[in-house]
Formats: C-alpha cells, sequence, structure tokens
C-alpha cells in the first residue's frame, strides 16, 4: 500500500528538490542525480505494481464526501508502465540534448515532477482525486511547454493552458453531478451511477457525460478542441515533446477510460447519441489529423499532428465500447506511446545534430546516421500498422472490434477511415526514409559526413523501437492479461 | 452567567479604547498598543468560539440596565466568534505585512494616526459583528466608513484623496440607503432589535399587510450594503481605492470592511427579515443577477488592466460577485458557500496584494505588466506567494478557492431554477481568472537578462515579510485541504441564526 503513495511522492519531491536547489553549474551531479532519481521512481513503482495490489489507499479526506483515494487496477498497471518506461528513456536522452538547451535544472526538476504527478493519475481512485492531479498535470507540464521562453513558447504555452482549463472545468462540471447521481465516486468497473438516476435523470446524465467525454478529450487532443497540441508540443525541447506527445497526452485516454468505464459504464452510454456524436468526432479527428501531418513541412509539428490523429485511434476504440476494440485501444496506448517517443526522440537527435528542421532539408540523412534512420523506418512502419510492429496488431483489433459491432454505419465506415488514415501515416512518415536513404542521383555524396549521435541518444531510440515491434510480436501476454478487467467493463 | 460571555465586549472597548489612548502616544507606542490589542481580541475570540462550540447555542448580552425591547444588544454565535477570530488573524497579518512599506510612504506625524484608524476599523468591525441592534449597527457602519476613508487617504497624494472621496461619496450614498431602510422598518414594527424586528416581520409576511413598504426595505438595505461592499455594478469607487492606497490599507479594505457590510447583509437576511421573508421577495433574484453580472465584468476589467495593483482589485469585483451569487441562491448550501468564501476571499486577496507590493518594489516601485517581467526571481518569496494566491483564485485542488467553488457548484446543483446560469458563468469566470492571474505568473517568472537572483531581498532584510507571506500561504492551504470543520462550523453558526 504505502509503496504506491511513495512512488507518487518521491519523484515529486525530488523534482521540488532539484528546483530550489541552488544552482552550481556542476552538470554532472546534476545529471547523475536526475538519473537515480528516475531509475529509483522506476523501482518503486514496479514494487508498488508488485506488493501494493490489494485495497485502496486514502491519504485525507478534501471534504466528508471527497476523499484522495488511491488504487491500483489493471488499467494502472498498464499507463504507469508506459510512463515510467518512456520518461527513462526520454530522460536517457535528454542527458546528451539538454546540454545545448538553458534552464536545464528547471527543466529537469519539473521532469520528476511530472513523472509523479501521472503516477498519481494512474493510481486515482475515485473522480475527485483523478481530477486534482490532472489539474497539477496542466500546471507541472506548462513550464516544459515555456521551456524556451521565446514569444512563441508562451503564446502556445497560454493557449495550452486555455484550453486544458476549459476543458478541465467541462470534466469538473460533471463531477458534481456525479457526486449527485452516483452511489460513490470511487472508480468501480461498470459504473457507479445509480438505476434510479438514470431511469429519472437519463437526459442530464448523457449531457453530462457527453460533457466530461468532451472535456477531458481536449488533454487527447480531439477535434474541435485540438488546437493547442499541434502549437504546443513541438516548441518544448525533444525530448519533452517525446514525453508531451506520447505520454501526457494518454492522460486524457486515460480519464476516458476512467469517466466511460468506471463511472457512467459502457452499457449506459451504448446506443446512445452522446457516443454516435462522439464516434463521428474521433473519425473525423483521425482523418483531419492525418490530412494536416500530411501537408505540414516542419517534422516535429508533423509528428504533433500525426498524435492529435493517432490519438483519436484510442478514442475510437474506446466510443465503440465492443471488446475487442478496447483491447485494440489499449494496444494502441501502448504502441503509440513507444513509437511517438522514439520518433520524436529522432527529430530531437537530428536537430541536435544537425539543426534541421523541415522535412524537405532532410535529404540524404540516412547516410549520415543510418542507425537513427533505421529506427525511424522501423516505428513508422509500426505507426503505419504494417506487420510485425505493434501498430498493426492494435489496428486489427481496432478494426475488427468495429467490424463486429452493430453500430449503424461506423461498424464498415470506422475501418474505412483508419484504412484511409494509415495510407496518409505512411504518406507523411515514409518521404523522410525515402529521401534519407535515396537522396537521388544530383546528391552529394563527398560533402557527406557521419554524423551518428552518441550512445546516449541512439540507445533509447533502440530500446524504444525494440520493444514496439516486440509487442507486434508477442501480444498474447498484454491481450491475456487485459481480458479480465475487460471481462469486467464492457 | 459565564465570564466568557463578557468577551464580546472587552473586544469591542478594547480595540475602541486602544484607538482613543492611541491619540495621546508615540508613534511606536501606538504600534505596540495595535499589535498587542489585535492579538488580545484574537486571544479572546479564539476562546469564545470553542466556548461557543461547547455551548452549542447562541446567547445575547444585555449591554446597560435596560432589558429587551428598550436595551441594546450583542449577540454571539459560533459564526459571529469564528468570524471575529479571522478578522483579527487577517488584520494582524495585513498590518504585519505592509509594516516597511507603510514605515516608508507614511510621513512621520501620520503614523499614529494609521494605528489609530486600523484599531477604530477593528472596533467597528467587531460591533458589525456581534451586534444585536440595527441601529447600533448603522453608527458602527458609518465609524467604519469614517476609519476606512482614512486608511485610504493617509499617503497623500492626488489619487488616494480622489479614490477617498469617491468612496466616500459611494459610501455614503450606501449608509444613506441602509439608514431609510432601518427607519422604515422601525416605522412598520416599532423595535430596532433584531429579534424583535424578526417577530414582527414574519407576522406581517403573514397577514400579508405593508407588502410594498417591506419590499421596499428590504430592496433599500440590500442595495445600500451591495454599494458598501462594492458589488457590480456599485464598484466604480474600488479599483482607485485599492489600488493606489498603502498597501495595508489595501488588504484590510478588500478583505475585511467589504466582508463586514456583507456579513451584516447576511445577518440581516437571517435575523431581521427572516430567510422565508427574503427568498419570497424578487430582491434575492437581482442579487443573484447582479453577482452573476459581477464575476463577469470584474473579471474583463481585471484582463484589460495593465496596473497589477488596479488588477488585482478588479478581481475582488468577480469575487465579491461569486459571493453575493451564493446569496442570491436562497439556499442554506448557497449561504454556506458564501460565508466561506469570505474566508477564501479575505485570506488570498490580502495575501496576493503584499506578494504584490513585494513584487513592485523590487521592479522600481513601477506596477506595469512590462516592468514586472522577473519579478519573481528578484524576491522569490513575494513570487511563491502570487503564485499560491493566483492558483487559489483559479480554484486549483488543494487551495482554498477551489473548495469555495466546489461548494457554489453543490449549491447550484441544487437550485434547479438557478442551476444553468450559476454553473455557466462559475465556469466563464474561472477560465477568465485563469487567463488574467496566469498572465501575471509567467509575466513575473519570466527571466530578463542581467539579473541575478534575490538581489537585495533576502530573508534577513525582511523577516517580518517573509513569515507574513508564510502565515498567509499556509492559511489558504489550511482552507483548501481541512475544509470540512470550517463548512461544518459555518453550518453551526448559520442555524444558530435563526
Amino acid at each position: 500500500m504505502q509503496y504506491m503513495i511513495l512512488s507518487v511522492f518521491f519523484p515529486v519531491l525530488a523534482g521540488v528538490y532539484l528546483l530550489i536547489k541552488k544552482e552550481r553549474g556542476n552538470r554532472k551531479y546534476l545529471l547523475v542525480s536526475t538519473g537515480a532519481f528516475l531509475v529509483i521512481t522506476a523501482i518503486l513503482v514496479v514494487l508498488a505494481l508488485c506488493l501494493g495490489r490489494e485495497g485502496m489507499f486514502t491519504l485525507f479526506s478534501l471534504t466528508e464526501r471527497l476523499p484522495i483515494l488511491f488504487k491500483i487496477d489493471e488499467i494502472s498497471v498498464v499507463f504507469s508502465v508506459l510512463a515510467v518506461l518512456i520518461f527513462l528513456c526520454a530522460g536517457f536522452f535528454s542527458f546528451e540534448y539538454m546540454k545545448q538547451e538553458k534552464w536545464e535544472k528547471k527543466y529537469y526538476g519539473f521532469y520528476l515532477i511530472i513523472l509523479g504527478v501521472l503516477l498519481a493519475l494512474c493510481f486515482a481512485g475515485n473522480l475527485i482525486t483523478f481530477y486534482l492531479f490532472f489539474e497539477l498535470l496542466t500546471l507541472s507540464s506548462f513550464p516544459l511547454v515555456l521551456h524556451e521562453r521565446s514569444k512563441e513558447a508562451v503564446m502556445s504555452g497560454l493557449k495550452y493552458l486555455f484550453y486544458s482549463l476549459c476543458g478541465a472545468y467541462m470534466a469538473l462540471f460533471g463531477l458534481y453531478f456525479v457526486e449527485r447521481y452516483g452511489n460513490t465516486l470511487t472508480f468501480s468497473a461498470g459504473g457507479v451511477i445509480s438505476d434510479q438516476a438514470v431511469s429519472n435523470h437519463m437526459g442530464v446524465l448523457l449531457l453530462v457525460a457527453f460533457l466530461m467525454i468532451m472535456g477531458f478529450s481536449v488533454k487527447a487532443g480531439m477535434f474541435p478542441m485540438h488546437a493547442w497540441l499541434p502549437s504546443a508540443h513541438p516548441v518544448a525541447p525533444a525530448p519533452a515533446s517525446a514525453v508531451l506527445s506520447a505520454v501526457i497526452v494518454k492522460a486524457g485516454v486515460l480519464a476516458i477510460v476512467r469517466v466511460v468505464y468506471f463511472v457512467f459504464g459502457a452499457s449506459f452510454l451504448r446506443g446512445s447519441w452522446v457516443q454516435t456524436v462522439w464516434l463521428t468526432l474521433s473519425l473525423f479527428t483521425v482523418f483531419m489529423g492525418s490530412l494536416l501531418a500530411y501537408r505540414e513541412p516542419v517534422l516535429k509539428k508533423r509528428l504533433a499532428y500525426s498524435t492529435v490523429s493517432q490519438i483519436s485511434y484510442i478514442l475510437f476504440g474506446l466510443a465503440v465500447m465492443e471488446r475487442e476494440a478496447f483491447t485494440g485501444s489499449m494496444l494502441h496506448v501502448l504502441a503509440h506511446g513507444l513509437i511517438k517517443a522514439a520518433l520524436f526522440l529522432c527529430a530531437g537527435a537530428i536537430i541536435f545534430k544537425t539543426g534541421k528542421t523541415r522535412v524537405e532539408e532532410l535529404r540524404g540523412i540516412g547516410k549520415e546516421m543510418p542507425v537513427l534512420m533505421i529506427c525511424y523506418t522501423f516505428v513508422s512502419l509500426g505507426l503505419i500498422g504494417i506487420p510485425p510492429t505493434g501498430g498493426f496488431i492494435s489496428k486489427w483489433y481496432l478494426a475488427k472490434g468495429a467490424l463486429t459491432s452493430a453500430i449503424p454505419v461506423f461498424y464498415w465506415l470506422g475501418p474505412v477511415i483508419l484504412l484511409v488514415s494509415a495510407l496518409l501515416t505512411a504518406g507523411y512518415l515514409l518521404p523522410v526514409t525515402i529521401q534519407g536513404f535515396f537522396p537521388g542521383e544530383d546528391y552529394d555524396y563527398g560533402a557527406l559526413q557521419k554524423k551518428e549521435p552518441s550512445f546516449f541518444m541512439i540507445f533509447p531510440v533502440l530500446i524504444l523501437t525494440i520493444l514496439s515491434v516486440v509487442i507486434g510480436l508477442l501480444p498474447e501476454g498484454v491481450i491475456g492479461y487485459l481480458s479480465q478487467i475487460i471481462e469486467k467493463i464492457v | 452567567m459565564d465570564f466568557v460571555q463578557n468577551f464580546p465586549f472587552f473586544s469591542i472597548i478594547l480595540s475602541m479604547f486602544s484607538g482613543i489612548i492611541s491619540s495621546v502616544l508615540p508613534k511606536r507606542a501606538a504600534k505596540w498598543v495595535n499589535t498587542v490589542m489585535i492579538i488580545l481580541v484574537g486571544i479572546f475570540s479564539f476562546i469564545l468560539l470553542f466556548y461557543m462550540i461547547g455551548r452549542g447555542n447562541s446567547y445575547t448580552y444585555m449591554m446597560g440596565h435596560f432589558p429587551a425591547p428598550w436595551g441594546n444588544e450583542i449577540r454571539v454565535g459560533v459564526l459571529e466568534a469564528g468570524m471575529a477570530l479571522f478578522f483579527c488573524i487577517i488584520m494582524i497579518l495585513s498590518l504585519f505585512g505592509g509594516r516597511k512599506k507603510l514605515d516608508e510612504e507614511l510621513e512621520e506625524s501620520k503614523h499614529s494616526l494609521y494605528y489609530i484608524l486600523a484599531d477604530l476599523m477593528l472596533s467597528s468591525l467587531l460591533a458589525l459583528v456581534y451586534t444585536n441592534d440595527l441601529f447600533t449597527a448603522y453608527v458602527f457602519v458609518e465609524i467604519n466608513t469614517i476609519a476606512a476613508c482614512g486608511l485610504i487617504m493617509i499617503r497623500r497624494n492626488g489619487r488616494t484623496i480622489e479614490a477617498a472621496v469617491r468612496y466616500m461619496i459611494m459610501s455614503l450614498l450606501g449608509s444613506g440607503m441602509l439608514l431609510m431602510g432601518i427607519c422604515m422598518l422601525y416605522d412598520l414594527t416599532g423595535h430596532l432589535l433584531m429579534s424583535n424586528i424578526h417577530e414582527q416581520v414574519s407576522a406581517l409576511a403573514v397577514s400579508g399587510e405593508y407588502h410594498v413598504p417591506l419590499l421596499v426595505t428590504i430592496a433599500l438595505m440590500s442595495v445600500g450594503l451591495a454599494i458598501k461592499s462594492a458589488l457590480f455594478p456599485f464598484h466604480a469607487w474600488l479599483p482607485d481605492a485599492y489600488g493606489y492606497s498603502t498597501v495595508s490599507s489595501a488588504a484590510i479594505l478588500s478583505s475585511l470592511v467589504s466582508k463586514g457590510y456583507i456579513f451584516l447583509l447576511i445577518k440581516i437576511i437571517y435575523r431581521v427579515i427572516g430567510i422565508d421573508v427574503f427568498d419570497g421577495s424578487r430582491i434575492i433574484d437581482m442579487l443573484f443577477a447582479f453577482g452573476l453580472m459581477g464575476m463577469i465584468f470584474g473579471s474583463l476589467s481585471a484582463i484589460k488592466e495593465n496596473d497589477v495593483r488596479r488588477m488585482i482589485a478588479y478581481s475582488s469585483v468577480a469575487q465579491i460577485g461569486y459571493i453575493y451569487m451564493g446569496i442570491g441562491m436562497g439556499t442554506q448550501a448557497g449561504m454556506e458557500a458564501s460565508v466561506f468564501h469570505i474566508l477564501t476571499h479575505a485570506a488570498t486577496k490580502s495575501l496576493l496584494f503584499i506578494a504584490a507590493i513585494g513584487l513592485t518594489d523590487v521592479s522600481g516601485g513601477s506596477r506595469k505588466f512590462i516592468d514586472l517581467t522577473g519579478a519573481a526571481y528578484r524576491n522569490r518569496w513575494a513570487g511563491v506567494a502570487f503564485a499560491v494566491g493566483s492558483l487559489s483564485m483559479v480554484g486549483v485542488p488543494l487551495f482554498s478557492g477551489f473548495i469555495s467553488k466546489l461548494l457554489f457548484a453543490q449549491a447550484a446543483v441544487q437550485n434547479h431554477v438557478k442551476m444553468l446560469p450559476a454553473l455557466i458563468v462559475l465556469g466563464i469566470s474561472t477560465v477568465l481568472n485563469a487567463i488574467y492571474f496566469m498572465k501575471t505568473v509567467i509575466r513575473i517568472y519570466t527571466p530578463v537578462e542581467g539579473t541575478g537572483s534575490g538581489e537585495g531581498v533576502t530573508f534577513k532584510n525582511m523577516k517580518i515579510y517573509v513569515v507574513t507571506l508564510v502565515c498567509f500561504i499556509i492559511l489558504n492551504v489550511f482552507l483548501g485541504v481541512s475544509s470540512q470543520p470550517v463548512v461544518n462550523l459555518i453550518g453551526q453558526g448559520l442555524a444558530m441564526f435563526s
């Protein structure tokens, strides 16, 4: 039990310690301590997941009916493992990358705090705890967006803050009603709304569910509240973008999983107008995100638009509310997390070594950094959904889930749009590889220099690539593990 | 009768007499008398609060030798004692936080005058809180106005004198309306003691006699006190008065003076008019509507403001709108939320004013946003305190502002007619609050080239200031984390009113 709370508090305290410590210009000390803190957190999380599975832990009570409560279930395990993995990899990557950036101490401080807050979100046991840490996540990730302190960064940061606070307020609006009509605020598989309230206040509750889904999906970048994401993610330093795009947007996904499957219950929403609107919006976002990414010339921005599209794959799977689609969503959470982190780290390594940010400048990049670009190619194939990578399995389940569901129109429209978007994904990711490895006849091979990034940068990318392929090769373990909880909630 | 029951009387007399004595004392002595007096009154109120919790019901205390319908009375319940304690805490923290600034800004001869005014202010606030007699309330409303004017213009320059004159005019308009209301009530009922009027008003409401005069009376008293507590659209005097006076005055004015009037209004609603009669009148909807408008327009004005002190002042308009919205809901839950927000706002707004002065001081005394860039690095404590205050006002969990909003929303959900407008405006105003407070926090944390950290501002040379800020932050987090006992006490206190 206590491990759980320790794994939340330790990184936050470590981050605060780094922030308030006097700067002495001793970079090595900073890196070693950050690395040590990250590893200790990972160990604490593993301990918590192994030993702290039973029961709940109440930290304190905000008011009589609103305790701050933690508990661990299968969903928490998936999300917390992903968070820790990506934070470790991106943290390792930052040790090299952040050399060129100012205010490093601040960066690592907030980096650790965000990890703690994310873990708290994964372990949150009721809606008010979740809301509390959701707000704190916005506030603690805000400095990462602001990191450059340029005009662009400040404006994107404000946009991020504004959208997130609006979204969080919409969600809070729902919380008041859930407190009134629910049996309890604690998440429980299958929903907490009392039957009497369902029959008496159907209309209001559906509206509330819709508002909560819309509010939390701001963090996940679903249309029409997606505009902050493509501007906020790329302005952060590359490892921070990786974390923002791969993990922090998943907080929105986790929120929706909790709201739909643990507060309202899938059976309550299935077949309602909320489901229809949600499916429409998520499919539209899938298509629109890919299209915008296809048109975007700056690599990091292209990846951010890709996040918009890919997260909506996950949301689509959740909106279908069938077992296989849900499995697909959870697999895509993992696959997209690993892949998007790897892609952003690749983009970061390219910027670090060459300073190039636009896609058309990247001709011949594969000749300069072969290992990095091979990793890039592998994860790109994964994101497109070509076997045997992780993306294939998840999209397979998503499409199969949609096809077997009985939702009119969407049962065929969904898979079609997923396919079209996969084509677009190939269209926006592969040109970098093609141009990179086959620069064409007029390419000046004489001026070619080997620019392969150092071990610190390559290693995390390699790990992420391997993991994303492994998920595709051996998905049985994850699927088997998830099936226990899916039985209960869908 | 227990000896403790004398404490309210002692508190009022003590604060008033320390004002009188201070007029012949030198500056330092006046300061000490003031400090010791506030602490003593605070201790009295604290003991009284525990006595009241143990006692479980309210009591009235006869002033002088004449019994009830003729004499003057004090009435004490849990809420009164708690409010008195809270006012003392905020007052002493505000004075400590602004003391350094006070020493710089005031002429030598004015120092003891300032403490006299502060003493009188506290005595009038305590009297407003404790009195059971409407006319006594009116007298102390006037004393309060005069003390407030003095506090505004004690730092003599053109802006403060103009602000004080504006405040005086608006305030006198308000007290005039209150006085007319009291006169009409006296005509209708023949009484001045709250409990006696209440009986008569209930009888009138049942019989249906004098319906229109009663309505006019309620309107006059509500609007009068609304003007005095700067409810939108009667807030024109507020930004100058809070924006240009010395910082302690601004903190005291925003967190105590307007709150004293609101508390008086709540007392009138419960103890004089009766909550049922008040709910039945249209006035309550008017207060609700003006509260909602204040929440939006106050924030909009704050967004447009380019001067940090005036921005905080405009934010008060919005926050007072919240309080009136809660009162306007006409439910027990709404009233509890309002009283809790009185505490929240007092604790947060004085923190913001005092933190802002620390920031402007290290920015060459300029209050323009552009000059505040990076101020949080030059004065770290003020920066952190300002950030905490802002987060609380925006309504981030763990701070008191969140609990206020939660209580308001919970109250709104119970009221079917007013639920939708209340929740929508609450949402809009939260976002607007976030815009201007976060804008300021980002501004003060944006580094500028060539400034070291904490130049000249160390813990040593501003111990009192830092300790004050820390106390305020603790108060805020306390209200945010363990709000349940406080809310329970408020509920208990409101129950004792009727």
